[in-house]
């Protein structure tokens, strides 16, 4: 269910609040409803909408927080995590670009120790639209309805979420996972999230080039039997052997992570791949129509 | 982001790792007469299958070395240019082993594998049937452990030398914060002991501004690192993908940016380059623009530009302003049409700051028709 990850109303604190990044974070996320309340900070910094505290641990027992979104340069990421897992923070979002990969290692090691949930390293963040948002997803974006979202790239979900949107399709929940090879949460440790949510209709996966992550996913839908419809759009067909195209994980190897691959699994686990946006947003919508349409025949 | 060959073993050789003695020559010229034969000649490109695609030659004669150095530095591997040859000893061995550290992204940990038959691609059957592994937490202790217990299930006249080299090559692996350390061959001498016929090491750009030592060196080779060195220089991401390609792309964000150029492809083009020009660290400079613009027009056959950014944190109306001047220092721009397709958080800003200098640049909101509209303007699909 959806509220095993995040509840709308949950009290999150910011760390890093005082940065020009987390005060501006901070206020679009008040506007947005998230109920932020309180921030960490090591230095004084202009006065903030929250309370800041020095530690997580005093920001906890202040306000009861559960969660906690990480905007603090990126070599602090990891003593951050650190901080907030000792403090109890059961959710944390790091939303900060360029956390080295051996720095990823070491959180994920310490939030599974602890039995926390991270989504990171690098993540625009997630949200239930309408009702909360911890990062950045962008407004025009979002809006409610009953597509499961999950994606590894920050931009390309904003355009694809922003065609469904415009097509009259909203998210129940979606979760920018990010494109680091090393990270908190992934893709397939999202479907159980959305297997037994009665909010979500379908799945929507923006995946690329690089690692495995949409091959395991594709062995979780066969191995778990997952019902609900599946769309993928993969990025990266044209990108170069050895060379990263943006995203540290976005590096094709010899040993696979090719699109291809990816396509592959996820065709025989049954995932409608597509190649171009357009394809994926009018595929998504053609069937919901058909959906909403065989609900009004059996109503009437 | 791949090591060339002979700085990962520069690197290697530095901390007591043995590897053959070995010189870097930039051109063919260079190299003759400047290392002693026989020798071999390998191309230096960050890809594997060099051998197969004929960028290792062995050379007997001054001859010979002359001309394997002119033929390897004018090809182009797996899509790399090759800029550089390392001209290396030959060694004398009496095994062919395979070993490795790398990060196990998708279990959160290290993957040590050894094999007594290396010298051929992880992928090649041979070697992969044979490999021992264990993934292990990224510790130096438990990998020191996983590498003793592997080493000990390889034949007895093996063993020493890959619990020796496993070991050290675990300190370079944490040392450096690699995410791979292959060592494929790790040539094993009749008498125990060893030295690495080829390395390959991955390092995590996320990690050089605390690796003083291989910023240092990638700095030192910018030429050789173009794409690396440009963006610890300024920050963002350009390759150019195709040196004939027509239509240039100014994008922000990798996803949308790869997905940009599928979208082109599938039709039939041929973009120019790829782009994650990252609009979030502009902080109010065109730096990034102009040498953008600048690699652009360099391009012989860009007729189209084709702008996309899809602003959640970026400011459209800030954008705009910087665009302006960017296009005022590099003229040459305002040769090849542009399309500006932008949507999100200061739209109408942007649109007023475009319309107050007579509308150089015509804004979109669509992508596709962004896209049409930039493909129209490029050579037609063949």
């Amino acid at each position: 269910m959806i509220r095993d990850l995040v509840t709308p109303g949950m009290p999150v604190i910011i760390q890093g609040l005082t940065g020009r990044s987390g005060r501006d974070q901070t206020a679009r996320m008040l506007k947005y409803g998230t109920n932020i309340v309180a921030g960490v900070s090591r230095r004084d910094g202009e006065a903030s909408d929250v309370p800041c505290f020095r530690t997580c641990t005093e920001a906890v027992a202040a306000t009861g927080a559960k969660a906690s979104v990480v905007i603090v340069p990126p070599l602090s990421v990891l003593a951050s995590i650190r901080e907030a897992v000792e403090a109890g923070i059961k959710l944390i979002v790091s939303i900060t670009e360029g956390m080295p990969i051996h720095d990823a290692l070491k959180v994920r090691a310490l939030v599974r120790e602890a039995g926390a949930r991270w989504i990171g390293a690098s993540t625009p963040g997630l949200a239930i639209p309408g009702k909360i948002k911890l990062g950045f997803l962008p407004d025009i974006s979002l809006a409610p309805g009953t597509l499961g979202v999950m994606s590894k790239s920050g931009t390309l979900s904003y355009e694809v979420c922003h065609r469904l949107v415009s097509r009259g399709l909203g998210q129940s929940l979606w979760v920018g996972v990010g494109g680091d090879p090393v990270k908190g949460t992934r893709f397939a440790d999202l479907l159980p999230i959305f297997a037994d949510d009665p909010g979500t209709d379908a799945i929507v996966v923006v995946g690329e080039i690089g690692g495995n992550e949409e091959e395991e996913l594709a062995q979780r839908i066969m191995e778990t039997k997952f019902a609900k419809p599946v769309y993928a759009l993969l990025a990266g067909r044209n990108a170069r052997e050895g060379v990263t195209m943006g995203h540290a994980g976005a590096l094709i190897g010899s040993s696979g992570g090719s699109v291809e691959s990816k396509a592959k699994a996820l065709e025989a686990a049954g995932v409608f791949v597509c190649t171009r946006i357009e394809e994926l947003a009018a595929s998504v919508a053609a069937a919901a129509r058909k959906s909403t349409h065989n609900t009004e025949k059996m109503s009437a | 982001m791949m090591l060339l060959e002979h700085h990962a073993k520069e690197l290697l050789g530095r901390s007591g790792f043995p590897v053959p003695e070995g010189i870097l020559v930039t051109s063919a010229r260079a190299g003759v007469g400047a290392a002693a034969l026989p020798a071999i000649v390998k191309a230096q490109v960050p890809v594997g299958g060099r051998g197969k695609a004929g960028g290792i030659v062995f050379a007997q004669t001054e001859s010979d070395l002359e001309t394997a150095l002119t033929r390897v530095m004018n090809m182009t591997i797996k899509g790399h240019r090759v800029r550089a040859c390392r001209i290396e000893a030959p060694v004398e061995f009496a095994a062919e082993c395979y070993l490795s550290l790398s990060v196990d992204a998708d279990a959160g940990g290290v993957r040590v594998m050894m094999a007594a038959n290396g010298g051929v691609d992880i992928e090649d059957p041979s070697l992969r049937d044979n490999i021992l592994w264990r993934v292990v937490p990224a510790d130096l202790a438990y990998v020191d452990a996983a590498i003793a217990a592997l080493a000990l299930q390889l034949p007895s006249q093996l063993h020493p030398a890959l619990a020796e080299a496993g070991r050290d090559a675990a300190r370079q692996f944490f040392a450096l914060e690699a995410l791979l350390i292959e060592i494929n061959p790790l040539f094993v001498r009749k008498d125990g002991s060893w030295i690495a016929g080829d390395a390959k090491i991955v390092i995590d750009e996320n990690a050089l501004p605390r690796q003083d030592g291989l910023r240092a060196r990638i700095e030192g080779n910018a030429a050789l690192y173009p794409e690396m060195a440009l963006k610890m220089e300024q920050g963002f991401d350009f390759v150019v993908l195709d040196p004939d390609g027509d239509i240039g792309l100014v994008t922000t964000g990798a996803g949308l940016s790869m997905q940009l150029i599928d979208e082109l492809v599938a039709r039939g083009h041929r973009p120019f380059n790829f782009c994650d020009i990252r609009t979030g660290g502009f902080k109010g400079d065109p730096g990034r623009l102009i040498q953008v613009f600048r690699w652009i027009v360099e391009g012989r056959n860009v007729r189209s530009i084709l702008m996309n950014f899809f602003a959640g944190m970026t400011d459209l109306g800030e954008l705009a302003k910087l665009l302006l001047v960017a296009m005022e220092s590099v003229p040459d721009i305002k040769r090849i049409p542009v399309t500006a397709r932008m949507i999100g958080n200061g739209l109408a800003e942007a649109r007023a700051v475009f319309a107050a200098a007579g509308n150089p640049i015509a804004i979109e909101t669509d992508l596709e028709t962004a896209i049409a509209r930039a493909t129209a303007r490029a050579r037609p699909v063949q």
